[in-house]
């Protein structure tokens, strides 16, 4: 393509340093966020005014804040669930159901001591959150570790069996919390029972301790992909599994254990929505939403491409996106889905910018004598 | 019975379509993984299309276009661009998924117009998705066309080399597999269940995925296995018709999935592989990048 005495051609990349990387991806998000406006515009609302209550709200409004921290935290389990499989090159887009078999393991703990019977039941903290938390990580491994198993053992294509359990498990909450299902609430509305105060989350600043967890993971994943062993024969892998197993990698190990690692953390994000949040403490009866919004991990994994701590300020902006989001969406009388609207363009935006981690753009001043060129790649 | 009958047939003829446009690109060599997007964007688009027109015709032309364009728009990323082919059908579905959720909000209620008439006590759509089914299997197994889709999805490279625009097939059958996923979609929420809810489909566009593994490429084993699950999935809908009192009605909706899977364990068992080997196109989900 050819603009004035300029050519426009597209260049392999070599390897990416990270800093390239990350404008590419910072880039990316621009551009969805400008993109995003034509929604705006269409609802005749000015996109800039619109941003400007989004990132206010998310970010500085004592109402805003604490949300956008209990989602950012979600998001960042949500993130690392997909992450560690996407290292061995394979799609864990099932962080949905195991987040929902985690907080059924993590509530089923509390049924166990007993806390559906009574509100009032005085459980130990230190005895029952920590079992509600391997319960939870127990919980998301068991569907994950199907997943890993029927990849590394019979090569099913990981995605349909991931999004097959989301479903399975979907129905399979449903079955628990509503019309007489065991974890239901004894009031009978179509929720679970809700936590005794008594196990409530510890805060920190009204932010849940779940987000040490969090924070933590990502120094462990890095330290996992970067220093150890296995970290290196899941990115062989991920790379090459053909080369991995000529190498010893293998072929059945390496999905069976991301998987089962992946699900473990979104366990995770199930037991710090659904039992650490502050203000909801059951599994609510719109609890599709919160699997929904897992999805907002995949755009933050493919965002930070398996980085674990680029992985954190992405998840901090999608979180407070989607509160703020959903807060102009009432304030602006806009139409339901908003938050939704912005995951699909984000997405979509990055998938178009996948190319330009491969290609770059040069501008190259033609000669008179090269006025027959003009390639397009 | 009757009517659970009509309505299993119904259900099948979207897992039909669904999975014929699937099978089409993926005989070409293109896998997409949005067929759950690019059904919800047909279903969405034309059941506004169609309440606010009220023309079925117009409803059902918007949903085919809106289906061919996402198929277009997978052929761009993934052939185009190069981009991996299950990062851009994600990309679909996730668009979908987002965008038709808030599209369709405004819109959400029953469609609130006449039923489609149908022949001989089923829906229209059955009788379509059966001649699809065999114009597809002539035209992929009778036809020069077919020779060179399943070429271009077995061996781009040697297909080239014979004078085979590789791209250009490929546009082809993703645009067409666009277009009846899109169909599929539109004739889910004007003829099979016309009414508008937050992310109604759950989970048919992944069903129908299943289904072209399942069928191992053949249209006709695809047109048995919609059946199959057709029934399976009406009868997760209402077990009480058959089954009056087993079980929650919740874990019936789990049947039809937990099915799904270990028909595709069976399937990839050495055993199974051994015994009707396997047709999967050799160059499926691999961009071809001409030297």
């Amino acid at each position: 393509m050819r603009i004035g005495s300029y050519e426009l051609k597209l260049e392999k990349r070599g390897t990416l340093s990270n800093w390239q990387a990350a404008s590419i991806s910072i880039l990316a998000i621009i551009f969805a966020l400008a993109l995003f406006s034509i929604i705006f515009i269409l609802a005749g609302i000015n996109p800039l005014s619109a941003y400007r209550e989004i990132f206010s709200f998310a970010f500085i409004n004592p109402y805003g804040l604490p949300p956008t921290i209990n989602r950012f935290i979600f998001l960042l389990f949500c993130t690392y669930a997909f992450i560690i499989p996407f290292r061995a090159g394979l799609w864990n887009i099932g962080m949905t159901g195991q987040l929902y078999a985690g907080a059924l393991g993590a509530f089923a703990v509390l049924f166990a001591f007993g806390g559906k019977a009574s509100l009032s039941a005085d459980l130990s903290l230190e005895i029952v959150i920590p079992f509600m938390l391997i319960a939870a990580a127990l919980g998301g491994a068991v569907p994950g570790a199907i997943a890993g198993f029927l990849k590394g053992k019979y090569n099913i294509n990981e995605i349909v069996v991931t999004m097959l359990l989301n479903f399975i498990i979907f129905w399979l909450v449903s079955f628990m919390i509503k019309e007489g299902g065991p974890f239901m609430n004894p009031g009978g509305r179509g929720e679970s029972f809700e936590l005794p105060p008594s196990v409530y989350a510890p805060l920190i600043n009204n932010v849940p301790f779940t987000i040490f967890i969090a924070l933590g993971l990502a120094v462990l994943i890095y330290f996992l992909f970067a220093k150890t062993k296995i970290g290196y024969q899941i990115r062989a892998y991920g790379q090459n599994p053909a080369a991995a197993e000529y190498a010893g990698i293998s072929p059945f190990k390496i999905p069976l254990l991301v998987f089962t690692l992946g699900g473990a953390i979104a366990g995770l994000a199930g037991y710090h929505y659904f039992a650490a949040v502050p203000g909801v403490y059951k599994i609510a009866r719109n609890y599709g939403f919160f699997g929904d919004l897992a999805f907002y991990g995949i755009i933050c994994g493919l965002i930070s491409l398996g980085n674990p701590i680029a992985a954190i300020p992405v998840a901090l902006l999608f979180g407070g996106l989607s509160v703020g989001g959903r807060y102009v969406q009432g304030k602006l009388s806009m139409s339901f889905g908003l938050d939704y609207a912005l995951l699909g363009v984000l997405m979509i935006t990055l998938v178009v910018f996948q190319f330009f981690y491969r290609y770059k753009i040069v501008f190259i001043k033609i000669g008179k004598e090269r006025t027959d060129v003009g390639v397009l790649r | 019975m009757w009517e659970f009958f009509v309505r299993s047939l119904d259900a099948s003829t979207i897992f039909t379509l669904a999975a014929l446009g699937e099978l089409i690109g993926q005989r070409s060599g293109v896998l997409n993984v949005g067929i759950e997007g690019v059904m919800l964007f047909g279903a969405t688009l034309g059941f506004i299309a169609a309440q606010s027109t009220g023309s079925y015709l117009l409803g059902f032309l918007v949903g085919i276009a809106i289906g061919g364009l996402l198929g277009l728009m997978h052929g761009f990323f993934s052939i185009t661009l190069g981009v991996d082919q299950v990062v851009s059908g994600m990309g679909i579905w996730i668009m979908g998924f987002g965008l038709t959720t808030y599209i369709g909000n405004p819109y959400t209620g029953p469609l609130g117009m006449p039923r489609i008439p149908s022949i001989l006590g089923l829906s229209p759509f059955f009788y379509l998705g059966i001649a699809l089914v065999v114009i597809t299997w002539f035209v992929l197994s009778k036809t020069s066309l077919g020779l060179r889709i399943r070429s271009v999805g077995e061996n781009p490279s040697v297909a080239e080399v014979s004078g085979i625009d590789v791209a250009k097939t490929r546009y082809l059958c993703v645009t067409i597999g666009g277009m009846l996923m899109g169909l599929a979609g539109a004739v889910y929420s004007l003829d099979y269940n016309p009414v508008w809810n937050y992310n109604f489909l759950m989970g048919w566009g992944f069903i129908a995925l299943a289904l072209v593994f399942f069928s191992m490429w053949n249209p006709f084993i695809l047109l048995s296995g919609s059946l199959l699950f057709g029934t399976l999935w009406q009868l997760s809908l209402n077990p009480q018709l058959v089954l009056p009192g087993v079980m929650s009605r919740y874990i019936w909706r789990m049947v039809p999935f937990a099915i799904t899977l270990l028909v595709l364990l069976i399937m990839s068992t050495k055993w199974f592989r051994i015994k009707w080997g396997a047709a999967k196109p050799e160059a499926l989900g691999q961009p071809y990048v001409k030297e």
